[in-house]
């Protein structure tokens, strides 16, 4: 039989785009074994491209046992073994084995990246019967037919393997942490409640919750204070303006009223204008985490749900690779090509003809480097398909965003006005774009307000129509938004690109968080106390961030994979014998938690009939059917009932029903928009609905 | 109507031995009464009470209301400031 060459790719559609991109016709056969898709390109010789599933092996225990710990002993196994349902593996890899047994040139063309290295690297070890070191690696950052046809013909002579190893270390170390701190605090709450309830933590998760904890926890107990602000409202030239008294907070009820006293029925004398110009230069091009901020922030996009579309928008050739921390643009991507290909979109025709005749195209660049790929860019393709909403968003940011990085800086003037109202100095702040520069490019997304102030004078008088004085408290400190917990994570080194986002939702999926300004719950603060008063180390974000770098000095040759796993179970075995050691305890602590947590589940609110008990989601003894009861039943108070739907999932409003106050519960049934039910039989907006029926 | 309570945590479990229960919640207590977590809500609530007596001239039972119906009050300064309220635990820890 012909020999062929074997490409193996992350994900199907990358292995679509590679085969046509190769395939001399562009018509890459589509075949199949055992129902795995894969094509075959006719090139120099044959070609077959076929993917993988993401990973599709991963870290397991030596020995079976599933709540045995501590588990110090892991191999490298088929997903499909250590996990249940992914049984779609086995037959993938077996697939997989299959081609690659009548290939002779193997190539890697996995993404270019830790995961995408593993990916790549345990596929061509362990499916294709070791042919990861005679296999070549493909190196691009866009699935564009040039750049791939460049990288399949320059391919690099092998695997990148400090890029594997430091991607190995992570797993396994990761794997260590999370198996055994997950299993101790789950059998602990196990053991003490006699109910299963799958709690988790590890490396990176600990200090992202301490992040969220630390925080909940100032907010909870914070007590505000009281300061006062002055606003004179004056008027110039006819039109009334707000000046603020010069000192932002008065501390003092009588400080404010003496200055209030003094200025009232006074006229003011403007006594200084201060003129600033400033330049503001463009942003830097995207990285990852700037761009799934600069989403969040317009869009509302989760980083998670960002990065998705990003994927989308890489594997159909639009964007460059999205997860790099890269805020740099070589010129090898060439700025020229790109702009002008971006022409062929009617929106960007003007905005690019006006940067290519610019005599140079230099970006300005951010200081962030990733030696694997340069910052996020379109790559000058259009859609072949009609794009999602989400999808049309982000491509659209990214351009704009790329066209900005090659424009001027902008220009702006700040205008402060002193105002002397009877010796007490008020300050009136305008604030006026002169040049616009580099935000006509990015102008849909550029969140700058202008103040324009009247032409004034140094002596002028103004008339000082009414004098305000507000009673304010200090605030606490913000809860953070999957946007600045991401940043915060990228500040503090913690985690990588590509795993951040998926942490943040970890901490969701275990109920440690809730809404969209994460808060901690009590589950959530309970297993953050648990690990800081048994294993303080595993939270410190010292203690992550230096393994982190550990594990980037692998990638780098400057430190072996075994000496980072060895120094990590020296770290990880004292803690686990002190979680051991004190089982009990924590069961009893995280079991009340838990039980907290399922109560405050099906709390819905206070009950509107008694007034003193709660409403809450009850099942019967008799039928198992589910119902709303209120608490107080049990001290034969209150018989308060409602029915509820036996299908779908009750989640409690934090709200109360708009037209009668009642408390509210929304319903979640697959297949149907969620629902809301306000159970007063009597409720206004009910009886308003049945009349109009 | 009848129920089926659905409880965690079995009854004699439940029974066993606890030390003192927070002056706000049910956890257990440890210096002031107070628990790990009411615990630096109570030291802020001592705290700022120098700040509004100085802004405004208040008594600290004044105070402690005033606290208490501020919306941006977190959660545990406000069952502390409750429960100082109920037991007329005055600034300097002392009670009526």
């Amino acid at each position: 039989m012909k020999k062929y060459t074997f490409v193996i790719t992350e994900k199907p559609d990358a292995a679509y785009r590679i085969a046509l991109a190769l395939d001399m016709r562009e018509k890459p056969k589509k075949m199949e074994e055992k129902g795995v898709p894969y094509y075959v390109a006719e090139r120099d010789r044959e070609i077959v491209v076929v993917s993988a599933l993401g990973h599709l092996y991963t870290v397991a225990e030596e020995k079976n046992g599933r709540s045995q710990y501590p588990v110090f002993d892991f191999k490298w196994v088929p997903r499909y073994i250590a996990e249940r349902g992914a049984s779609q593996v086995r037959t993938w890899i077996e697939a997989i084995a299959k081609l690659a047994k009548n290939a002779d040139v193997f190539i890697d063309a996995c993404d270019y990246d830790i995961e995408g290295s593993i990916i790549g690297y345990s596929v061509l070890r362990y499916a294709c019967d070791g042919k990861d070191q005679m296999s070549k690696r493909m190196k691009y950052s866009t699935l564009t037919r040039e750049e791939l046809e460049k990288s399949y013909a320059e391919p690099l002579p092998h695997l990148d393997f400090a890029l594997i190893e430091a991607g190995l270390a992570r797993h396994e170390v990761d794997w260590l942490f999370g198996i055994n701190l997950s299993r101790a605090l789950t059998a602990a709450a196990k053991d003490w409640s006699g109910k299963y309830t799958t709690l988790s933590t590890g490396r990176v998760q600990g200090p992202t919750l301490k992040f969220v904890a630390v925080r909940e926890k100032a907010i909870r107990s914070f007590v505000p204070t009281p300061y006062w602000e002055i606003t004179a409202e004056v008027k110039i030239n006819g039109k009334v303006f707000e000046a603020q008294y010069e000192k932002e907070k008065i501390e003092t009820k009588h400080e404010a009223d003496t200055i209030l006293n003094a200025c009232e029925n006074k006229d003011g004398k403007i006594e200084r204008i201060e003129v600033k110009q400033f330049q503001q230069p463009p942003p830097p091009p995207f990285d990852l985490g700037t761009l799934q901020s600069e989403a969040y922030n317009l869009f509302g996009y989760t980083p998670s749900r960002t990065s998705k579309v990003a994927q989308r928008l890489y594997l159909d050739a639009l964007i460059s690779y999205p997860r790099t921390s890269s805020q740099k643009l070589p010129p090898a991507i060439n700025y020229e090509t790109i702009l002008k290909d971006l022409s062929k979109a009617s929106q960007y025709r003007s905005l690019t003809a006006r940067l290519l005749a610019y005599p140079e195209l230099k970006p300005r660049e951010g200081n962030r480097e990733d030696p694997a790929h340069p910052a996020i860019y379109p790559t000058g393709d259009l859609p072949a398909r009609v794009l999602e909403d989400s999808e049309r968003r982000i491509w659209d940011l990214v351009i704009r965003r790329f066209m900005a990085v090659f424009s001027e800086p902008a220009l702006k003037q700040s205008m402060k006005t002193h105002i002397n109202i009877n010796g007490h100095r008020f300050l009136l702040n305008g604030r006026r774009i002169l040049k616009e520069g580099w935000m006509h490019f990015y102008e849909p997304y550029v969140r700058s307000e202008e103040m324009i102030l009247p032409p004034t004078e140094e002596g002028q008088t103004v008339t000082v129509k009414k004098m305000i004085l507000i009673n304010k408290f200090t605030k606490p400190p913000p809860r953070y938004n999957p946007s600045t917990i991401l940043r915060k994570m990228e500040e503090t080194k913690i985690g990588t690109k590509a795993t951040r986002a998926e942490t943040i939702q970890t901490l969701y999926d275990r109920k440690y968080v809730q809404g969209e300004k994460l808060t901690a719950t009590d589950l959530g603060l309970e297993v953050l106390e648990v690990m800081e008063r048994y294993c303080p180390t595993v939270v410190s974000i010292k203690f992550t961030r230096e393994l982190e770098e550990k594990m980037n000095r692998i990638q780098t040759n400057n430190q072996k994979k075994e000496k980072v796993l060895a120094e990590a179970l020296e770290t990880l075995k004292p803690v686990i014998e002190k979680l051991k050691e004190n089982q009990k305890v924590i069961g009893e602590q995280l079991s009340e938690a838990i039980r907290k947590s399922r109560t405050d589940e099906r709390t819905i609110g206070a009950c509107p009939v008694c007034k003193t008990g709660q409403l809450t989601v009850l099942y019967s003894r008799k039928t198992g059917k589910r119902f709303v009861g209120c608490t107080n039943f049990f001290k034969g108070l209150c018989k308060t009932s409602f029915p509820l739907p036996q299908r779908g999932v009750i989640k409690p409003l934090a709200k109360n029903c708009r037209g009668c106050g009642w408390p509210t519960v929304q319903v979640l049934a697959r297949g149907r928009r969620p629902w809301t039910i306000c159970f007063n039989p009597r409720c206004p907006l009910k009886e308003g609905r049945e009349k109009r029926d | 109507m009848d129920y089926m309570f659905q409880s965690t945590v079995p009854t004699e479990r439940r029974k066993g031995e606890k030390g003192l229960k927070c002056k706000a919640c049910s956890r257990e207590a440890r210096e002031n009464g107070y628990c790990e977590l009411h615990m630096k809500a109570y030291e802020n609530a001592i705290e700022k009470y120098k700040v509004w007596q100085k802004a405004m001239q208040i008594s600290w039972k004044e105070y402690l209301s005033e606290i208490v119906k501020n919306p941006l009050t977190g959660e545990w300064a406000r069952e502390v400031a409750e429960s100082m309220i109920k037991s007329g635990e005055k600034q300097d820890g002392t009670s009526n």
